[in-house]
C-alpha cells in the first residue's frame, strides 16, 4: 500500500540526504513496486546464502568457512546490461520556487533523480547522470555498482540552479557517450524547447533507446502567481514586464497549455514519452511512470 | 515652548499629501519579481486602486511623520524659555523711518507711507519713535514720545527738496534707540528709489537692530521700474544772435513708450510760447524758444501735461548773460618798466579778446591778489605771472600756483631777470621740468632777430595759423629768448612754438585736473620781441592759454541742487528749493536733482542685503533667530536626527527582500 505522506514533496523536502530520501520513497512509501534483483554472475557482491550440495565450489566463501566452520555461498547481483541515463536541467529557471510550492523545481527534479537512480540500481542497471545549463555541470558516465549511486547523490547535493539553458548543446555533448542500449530520462522545464528538443531526441526512434521527458513546472508557471500587479523579470535574461496577473491569467493558461501540447506532440513524433509534473505533486506518479517504462525494457 | 524661526516653511508640511496620494491613488510596481520565462506574459494596465494591506498603513503613517519632521526642520525650530519671553515684554522699541526725498512726492509714495506708518503705530506694542529723512534727518520724534504727537507729525510730513540720502538715516538711526531696549526695530517706509538707496549700507544687526522694509509708491512689488514720468532735465539760455536769447530745454522720458507733451515758456507771469514735443521711450528730446534779449530777466520752462511725478516738470532759468571770465597778474612788488609794458600789452589783448555779452573777459586784480594770498575759492580763469623770479620763491607762491593749476586754472609765465632764476623757480616748485642753457640774442638786437619756425604737423596752433594768417606770425621778430632743454621728468609737456632752429619758444604743461601752465622764454614787451605789436599776438595768446576745460557753451550762472552751498565773498548761499535766486553778484539757478526723477527702484531683497544678514522682512522670525543664538536652544539638530532615523526605518521597511523570487513585492 502506498503511503502518500512519504511521497509528498513538502515532507520529503525536509530530508537533505538524497540516499535516505530515495530509500524512504522507494522502500518506505512504495515497497514492492520494483522487481527484485536478479542474482547471478554479476561482478557486484549481493549476499551470502547456505551452500547447497552440488553447486559450484567456486561459490563457497572459504574465509567465512574458516571463521564459522559453515559452508556459505556468495551470491552476486546479475548485471542487466541496461543503462539508465538521467539528464537534469540545472539552469537558472529551475531554481524558481513559488509561494505555493514547497521546493524549487531543481530540488523536486533532484528528488526524482535520486529515486530513479535508487530504483535503477536496485534493478542492476548501469547508471549515469548528466546535469547542465549552458555548460556541463555534472557528467557521471554510466556505470553499475553501489559506488555509482553515492556519486550521483553527492553530485545532486552540490547542484545549483544557474545559467541559461541550452538543450541542444547539452544533448550533443551527452549523445556521443550514450551506450548501445539505454533509457534516457530527461528532467527539465523545457521552456521554449518545443522546436529544438524533438529534433535533438530523434535517437529515441531507435528501438535501442527509450526516452522519458518529465517537464517539471512550478504551480505559478501553470497559472501565474497571485498579486494585483507585478514587475516580472526574466531569470535567464534581462527582459522585464509589468503586468497584472489577474488580467492576463486566462490567456496565459491557454498559451501555456498550447505550449505543453505542442511539446508533447513534438516528442511523440520521435517516440519520446512526455509527462508534465507540478512541484506540489507527489513523487509517486513519476516513479510509476519511470518503472513502467523501465520494465518494458526487461 | 517650541517656536519656529521660519514659520512660513511650515507650509511645506502640505507635502504629506504626496505619500497619501501615492498610497491612495497609485500602486506602482517598484520591485522585480523574477520568473522563469516571460514568454507568455504580456504587459497590461496596472490597476490604480486596490485593497489596502495592513502593512501599507504603518508605512503610510511613517512617511507622513517623516514629511512632518522635515517640515519642522525647515522651519528652524528652537526652544524658547518663558524667562526670555518675559524679559522681552515692555522693552521693545520701534523707530518708524519715513523717506521724505523728492521722489516720494510722486507715485502717491508719501500718502501711502503715511497710511502705513499710522497703521503700524496702531499695531505696534512697546515704544515708538519717528524719523523723517531725505538728504539728512528732517523730522525726528524721540522714541517713547506720545503716540498722538507722532501721528500728528506724520500727518504734517511733506517731502524735502534735497536729493535723498538713505545713508543719513542708517548712520543716525542706531543712536536713537535707548541702551536698555531689548528689541530694537527699525521700520523703513520708502519707495527705495535706486539713486537714494543703491550705495546705502549699514550692518544694523551689529547694533542689535532688526529692520523691516515697507515699499510704497506705485509698482511697489519687488524692485522694477515705475511708469509715466517725463521731466525737464536741462534748461539753459544762450545768445542767439544780436539782441536775442535762445532758451533750450532737454526733456527726458523715463517711460518705455513714446510721450508727447506740451512745453510752455513762462516769462513775466505769462506763457510766451508753447511747443509740442514727442520724446522717445527712455530717451531725450530738445525744444527751443527764442525771445528778445532784455525783455525778461528770468523764465520758467514747464511741462503742462501731467504725469506721476510733478516736481521735475518745471525749471527756472536766468536769461542774463553769464558772469565774465576773470584774469589778473602776479608780478614782483616793484614793477620795472619792462614788466609794466608787458602787463599793459597782455591786459589790453586779453580784455579785448571777448565781447560785451556772453563771452566777456574781465580784469579782476583784487581776486587775483586774493589768490596770491592763498584763497583758492575764487573764480579766476587766467593768471599771468610776469617777470618770474626770486620774489615768487620768497612769497612761497609755488603751493598756491600748483593748487590753482590743479583746479583747472591757466597760468601764463614770463621770465624775470636773471633768466636762470625764473627757470630755477619753476623747477624747484615742480612747475616745469626744463633746464636753462643760456639767453640767446640781446647784443645783436634788431639786426638778426630770431624767427618763429614753421609750425609742426599736429601743433594745436596750426588750425589758427594756416595759410596767409601764418605769415604775420612767421615775420615776428624775437630779439632775445632763453634757450631751454627738457629735463628727465615725466611731466606732460608740449612745445607748440619753436624758432627756426627748433628751440622752444613756448612750453605748455598740461596739469592733472585740467589746468595748463604756459611758459614763454621771452618777455612779452618790445625789448624782447615785436610780437605784441603784431596782429597774430592776440590769437596766439588766446590759443596758448585756452583751458582744457573751457567749452564756451557750458558757461553760465552757477546751477545748484537743493542742499548745495555756494560760498560768496561775504556769506554763503544755501540752496533750499528750485528756482532762480540772486546772491551777491551771482545769479543762481537751483534745480531739482535729476536723480530724483528716476523711476527705478531697488528690490527689498537687495536693500536687505545692504542692511546686513539680519535685515530681512520678517522681523519676528529674526528676533527669534537672534534670541535663539543667545538665550534659546536650537532644536534643528534633534529634528535632523529624528528625520534621518525615520528615513532609515522607511528605507529598511520598503527595501527589496532578499528572497525576492518568492515574495510578493508590491509597494505603493
Amino acid at each position: 500500500m502506498v503511503d502518500h505522506n512519504l511521497l509528498d514533496p513538502a515532507h520529503l523536502n525536509k530530508i537533505e540526504d538524497f540516499s535516505l530520501l530515495a530509500r524512504v520513497v522507494v522502500d518506505g512509501a512504495m515497497p514492492g513496486i520494483h522487481k527484485s534483483l536478479r542474482q547471478g554472475r554479476g561482478s557486484e557482491f549481493f549476499q551470502y546464502r547456505p551452500y547447497a550440495r552440488g553447486e559450484d565450489l567456486k561459490l563457497i566463501d572459504w574465509k567465512v568457512y574458516a571463521k564459522r566452520n559453515e559452508l556459505v555461498a556468495k551470491t552476486f547481483q546479475e548485471d542487466t546490461n541496461f543503462t539508465v541515463c538521467l539528464v537534469l536541467d540545472a539552469s537558472a529557471s529551475m531554481g524558481y520556487q513559488g509561494k505555493r510550492a514547497s521546493s524549487s523545481k531543481l530540488r523536486y527534479a533532484s528528488m526524482l533523480v535520486a529515486c530513479f537512480a535508487y530504483l535503477a540500481q536496485r534493478q542492476g542497471d548501469r547508471l549515469g547522470l548528466f546535469a547542465y545549463s549552458n555548460e556541463v555541470k555534472q557528467w557521471i558516465h554510466p556505470k553499475s555498482g553501489s559506488g555509482q549511486l553515492s556519486r550521483i547523490y553527492s553530485s545532486l547535493q552540490g547542484l545549483e540552479a544557474a545559467g541559461k539553458n541550452d538543450h541542444k548543446f547539452a544533448w550533443e555533448r551527452m549523445a556521443s557517450a550514450l551506450p548501445g542500449r539505454a533509457m534516457v530520462v530527461f528532467l527539465s522545464d523545457f521552456l521554449e524547447a518545443e522546436d529544438s528538443l524533438p529534433e535533438s531526441l530523434r535517437f529515441s526512434l531507435s528501438s535501442r533507446y527509450e526516452c522519458l521527458c518529465l517537464q517539471v513546472l512550478d504551480p505559478d508557471e501553470i497559472d501565474l502567481p497571485e498579486g494585483e500587479a507585478l514587475r516580472f523579470a526574466e531569470m535567464e535574461g534581462n527582459r522585464e514586464v509589468s503586468t497584472s496577473p489577474p488580467a492576463i491569467r486566462e490567456k496565459y493558461k491557454h498559451d501555456m497549455s498550447v505550449f505543453c501540447d505542442d511539446l508533447q506532440s513534438g516528442l511523440s513524433a520521435v517516440s519520446a514519452e512526455f509527462e508534465t509534473l507540478s512541484t506540489e505533486q507527489d513523487l509517486g506518479h513519476a516513479l510509476r511512470r519511470f518503472l513502467g517504462m523501465r520494465n518494458r525494457q526487461s | 515652548m517650541i517656536e519656529f524661526a521660519q514659520p512660513a516653511a511650515l507650509w511645506t508640511a502640505l507635502a504629506i499629501g504626496l505619500p497619501l496620494l501615492a498610497h491612495m491613488a497609485y500602486r506602482r510596481v517598484t520591485e522585480k519579481f523574477y520568473f522563469p520565462s516571460l514568454r507568455f506574459i504580456r504587459p497590461s494596465q496596472i490597476p490604480r486602486t486596490g485593497k489596502r494591506t495592513p502593512t501599507d498603513i504603518p508605512l503610510l503613517l511613517l512617511r507622513i511623520l517623516l514629511f512632518l519632521v522635515l517640515a519642522f526642520l525647515l522651519a528652524d525650530p528652537y526652544w524658547r524659555s518663558n524667562v526670555v519671553a518675559a524679559v522681552e515684554e515692555g522693552s521693545e522699541e520701534t523707530l518708524i523711518a519715513i523717506d521724505l526725498s523728492p521722489s516720494m512726492a510722486g507715485w502717491q509714495g508719501l500718502e501711502e507711507a503715511k497710511m502705513e506708518a499710522l497703521n503700524l503705530i496702531e499695531e505696534t506694542s512697546g515704544k515708538v519713535g519717528l524719523i523723517g529723512f531725505g538728504q539728512s534727518i528732517i523730522k525726528k520724534v524721540e522714541i517713547g514720545n506720545n503716540r498722538e504727537i507722532i501721528k500728528a507729525t506724520i500727518q504734517d510730513l511733506s517731502v524735502d527738496w534735497g536729493r535723498g540720502n538713505a545713508q543719513a538715516l542708517l548712520d543716525q538711526a542706531p543712536k536713537l534707540f535707548s541702551e536698555q531696549a531689548f528689541r530694537r526695530k527699525l521700520v523703513i517706509i520708502s519707495d527705495f528709489q535706486e539713486s537714494d538707496w543703491q550705495t546705502a549700507y549699514s550692518d544694523l544687526a551689529t547694533y542689535g537692530i532688526f529692520s523691516k522694509l515697507i515699499k510704497v509708491g506705485s509698482q511697489k512689488g519687488t524692485g522694477g521700474k515705475r511708469k509715466n514720468n517725463l521731466s525737464v532735465l536741462e534748461g539753459r539760455a544762450v545768445p542767439a544772435g544780436p539782441g536775442k536769447v535762445r532758451i533750450w530745454a532737454v526733456l527726458r522720458n523715463w517711460d518705455d513708450v513714446n510721450k508727447t507733451a506740451e512745453v510752455d515758456l513762462i516769462a513775466g507771469g505769462k506763457t510766451q510760447f508753447s511747443n509740442l514735443v514727442t520724446v522717445p521711450p527712455l530717451g531725450s528730446a530738445q525744444t527751443q524758444f527764442v525771445i528778445k534779449e532784455g525783455d525778461f530777466s528770468e523764465a520758467m520752462i514747464k511741462l503742462s501735461s501731467p504725469d506721476e511725478f510733478k516736481l521735475d516738470n518745471e525749471r527756472s532759468v536766468w536769461l542774463k548773460a553769464p558772469p565774465s571770465r576773470r584774469f589778473g597778474f602776479w608780478m614782483p612788488e616793484f614793477e620795472d618798466e619792462g614788466t609794466d609794458s608787458e602787463k599793459s600789452f597782455l591786459k589790453t589783448a586779453v580784455a579785448s579778446s571777448g565781447d560785451n555779452g556772453w563771452n566777456r573777459w574781465e580784469w579782476d586784480q583784487d581776486r587775483t591778489d586774493a589768490l596770491r594770498l592763498g584763497d583758492d575759492q575764487l573764480d579766476v580763469e587766467l593768471l599771468m605771472i610776469l617777470g618770474l623770479g626770486k620774489w615768487f620763491e620768497e612769497e612761497q607762491l609755488g603751493e598756491f600756483m600748483n593748487r590753482f593749476l590743479s583746479s583747472g586754472g591757466v597760468a601764463l609765465v614770463t621770465p624775470g631777470e636773471p633768466f636762470s632764476a625764473a627757470v630755477s623757480v619753476l623747477k624747484s616748485n615742480q612747475l616745469l621740468d626744463f633746464n636753462f642753457v643760456r639767453v640767446a640774442g640781446g647784443a645783436v638786437r634788431g639786426k638778426n632777430p630770431f624767427r618763429i619756425g614753421a609750425l609742426e604737423e599736429g601743433s594745436p596752433l596750426i588750425e589758427v595759423f594756416a595759410g596767409k594768417s601764418a605769415r604775420d606770425l612767421y615775420l615776428s621778430a624775437i630779439h632775445r629768448f632763453g634757450i631751454m632743454k627738457p629735463g628727465i621728468g615725466t611731466q606732460s609737456i608740449d612745445v607748440p612754438l619753436r624758432d627756426r632752429e627748433g628751440r622752444p619758444l613756448a612750453i605748455v604743461r598740461q596739469v592733472d585736473g585740467g589746468g595748463r601752465l604756459v611758459f614763454l622764454p621771452f618777455r612779452m614787451n618790445t625789448d624782447w620781441t615785436d610780437l605784441p605789436l603784431r596782429n597774430s599776438f592776440l590769437p596766439l595768446l588766446m590759443e596758448l592759454t585756452r583751458s582744457n576745460l573751457e567749452v564756451s557753451e557750458s558757461r553760465g550762472w552757477p546751477v545748484l541742487e537743493p542742499g548745495d552751498v555756494l560760498t560768496g565773498a561775504v556769506g554763503n548761499f544755501k540752496a533750499n528749493e528750485p528756482g532762480t535766486f540772486r546772491f551777491e553778484e551771482q545769479w543762481i539757478e537751483v534745480v531739482l536733482s535729476p536723480a530724483e526723477s528716476s523711476p527705478v527702484t531697488v528690490s527689498i531683497g537687495e536693500i536687505s542685503e545692504s542692511l546686513g544678514e539680519n535685515g530681512k522682512q520678517d522681523i519676528e522670525a529674526l528676533w527669534g533667530e537672534s534670541l535663539a543664538e543667545e538665550e534659546n536652544s536650537p532644536l534643528w539638530m534633534w529634528f535632523a536626527i529624528l528625520a534621518a532615523t525615520l528615513l532609515i526605518i522607511e528605507m529598511l521597511w520598503s527595501r527589496p527582500l532578499l528572497h525576492s523570487t518568492t515574495q510578493n513585492q508590491i509597494h505603493a
